[in-house]
């Protein structure tokens, strides 16, 4: 199942950490997603990407998982490589777009 | 319960400048919070007073402003605002000035001063070293420091660096219950109204794609909160402005750039917002509450700014036609080699239109594409080097695959933000008032 078929999500981000959130949108959504997507499962897909530490943070009471990740942008978002500012606010697909079992 | 009405009409320093005149104009709200200062949006301002101690507030104060303030005193809607960026004593007067011009007499204006803690550098504990020049040290003001222009009936106030959050709690500040809960709420409130249309549907899709219209975005209205003397509050549009208010978006934003939500630290209060509760209460009406304090930091977060020599070179060169994105793969290879003197790590080169933005977790890209972008980004060393890397992407024009073209480049200086802390008690802020004649 994708992630973003029963999620939605936004990406932040604050100097060199990039913050992610995902609000599942019924409880069962939730729970699966809290099993699935676990720390490792969700550090795996953003190594693909970008480097940095994932800690992942479950807030059952608003149906949410939070996914912070030190360092992944180097120097901070101006110092990016990427083409033009700000390629970060795209970064969530990288978790809505994942296939899990 | 008593409550106030506090609403957001900028949530960065380009947004919109309509919502606000609306929000003003309706009569319902008691203050609107224009937020204008991004992280960064501070550096053009420190460089501009260092040549005109008058400059380095932000320079869309007046088209702001202009149609804005007539509207607000008409409807006896206070003004908060931190577009006194790098200097809020020039935007108070500056403020003052086009309140005479435009026949708003009497308007009186606070300006908050004390975020600039550059002389109080050798306190500012530093969390990595600073290499460089530093350009300027500004702390994060907590909502305390606007309590006495509120107090005293600013119809404007104006501040520089300070708490996103404080620019919509200090309004709630007089009639707020007096435990720290209540001003978790009102700071929550305040998170949740900084970022203005993110609350209201923007940058939000649901799983099959649904979203605002176009007209809707075109239009979308900026939200607007009733706080509740114990830190609750009902988030809502104003009667007809296009929009979606309900608990996926509160929660999103609600959850935006926390990092740990158990203890999100703001100069205020450090929020725990696990325990927080929405209910929808009617159409785009969710009633938020159950914030909650774990202390409050004794010490402020400090942003310094240090100017580094070097650019980032960006440049794009554009493919078109049958064979598009075979050409621009035959470019990217190609100055692949031209460039692989560079270190790899200060080297970017990709597809605009396949996987520039998310790399190797792009979805697959389709075999035939009627265009494609060729991007390089380059860490350059000085202004000789950029221009080396920008005039090899160019020369791809005559040396390379055919029809290359629509080239664009751009330089970023080099600027690296370094966060710092300062004890709070050393930081003295303090109100300047400035009246129109």
């Amino acid at each position: 199942m994708r992630v973003g078929s029963i999620s939605v999500g936004r990406s932040g981000d604050k100097g060199g950490t990039l913050d992610l959130t995902l609000v599942a949108l019924d409880e069962q959504g939730y729970h699966w997603l809290e099993s699935r997507l676990t720390e490792v499962e969700a550090q795996a897909s953003i190594s693909r990407v970008m480097p940095g530490v994932l800690r992942r943070y479950p807030v059952p009471g608003l149906r949410a998982l939070k996914f912070v990740i030190e360092d992944a942008l180097p120097g901070g978002v101006y110092a990016t490589l990427h083409a033009g500012l700000h390629w970060q606010k795209a970064a969530i697909w990288v978790l809505l777009d994942l296939e899990l079992d | 319960m008593e409550h106030r009405v506090v609403a957001c009409g900028a949530g960065f320093a380009g947004d919109r400048t309509e919502p606000a005149v609306a929000l003003a104009a309706s009569g319902l709200v008691d203050a609107v919070g224009l937020e204008c200062l991004a992280e960064r949006t501070l550096v053009p301002g420190l460089r501009a007073r260092r040549t005109d101690g008058d400059a380095g507030a932000d320079p869309r104060l007046e088209r702001r402003l202009r149609p804005l303030l007539p509207v607000a005193r008409a409807n006896d809607c206070r003004i908060i605002s931190n577009l006194g960026a790098a200097n809020p004593l020039s935007a108070g007067r500056q403020i003052a000035r086009l309140a005479s011009e435009i026949g708003c007499s009497g308007l009186r204006v606070a300006a908050v001063v004390g975020d600039d803690v550059i002389a109080l550098a050798k306190h500012i504990e530093w969390q990595e070293p600073i290499v460089g020049e530093m350009l300027g040290a500004h702390a994060y003001l907590g909502a305390d420091a606007l309590r006495d222009a509120v107090d005293d009936g600013a119809h404007v106030i104006v501040t520089g660096r300070v708490a996103d959050s404080a620019l919509f709690s200090a309004e709630v500040l007089p009639i707020l219950d007096d435990n720290l809960d209540a001003l978790a709420g009102a700071t929550t409130i305040g998170h949740l109204l900084e970022c203005s249309g993110q609350l209201t549907g923007g940058n939000f899709e649901m799983p099959n794609g649904d979203s605002l219209t176009a007209q809707d975005f075109a239009e979308l209205g900026f939200p607007l909160a009733h706080v509740r003397s114990d830190g609750s509050a009902d988030l809502a549009l104003l009667d007809g402005a296009p929009g979606r208010i309900d608990i996926l978006t509160c929660t999103l934003q609600l959850l935006y750039e926390v990092h740990d939500p158990s203890a999100y630290i703001t100069p205020d209060a450090i929020l725990d917002l696990t325990g927080i509760r929405f209910e929808e209460i009617g159409p785009n009406r969710v009633r938020v509450s159950g914030a909650r304090a774990r202390g409050r930091p004794t010490r402020l977060k400090v942003s310094g700014f240090v100017e580094q020599p070097g650019f980032v070179a960006d440049i794009e060169i554009g493919y078109a036609g049958t064979h598009a994105l075979q050409r621009g793969r035959v470019a990217a290879d190609a100055l692949r080699m031209r460039l692989d003197n560079l270190p790899q790590k200060d080297l970017r080169i990709d597809l605009v239109g396949v996987d520039s933005t998310l790399g190797s977790a792009s979805l697959p890209s389709p075999n035939r594409t009627p265009e494609v972008r060729v991007h390089v980004s380059a860490r350059c060393s000085d202004a000789q080097m950029a221009q080396i890397v920008e005039d090899e992407v160019y020369s791809l024009t005559l040396s390379g695959p055919a029809g290359g073209g629509s080239v664009r480049s751009e330089r970023r200086p080099s600027l690296a933000v370094v966060d710092g802390f300062i004890d709070r008690d050393l930081v003295k802020t303090e109100t300047v008032w400035e009246r129109a004649s």
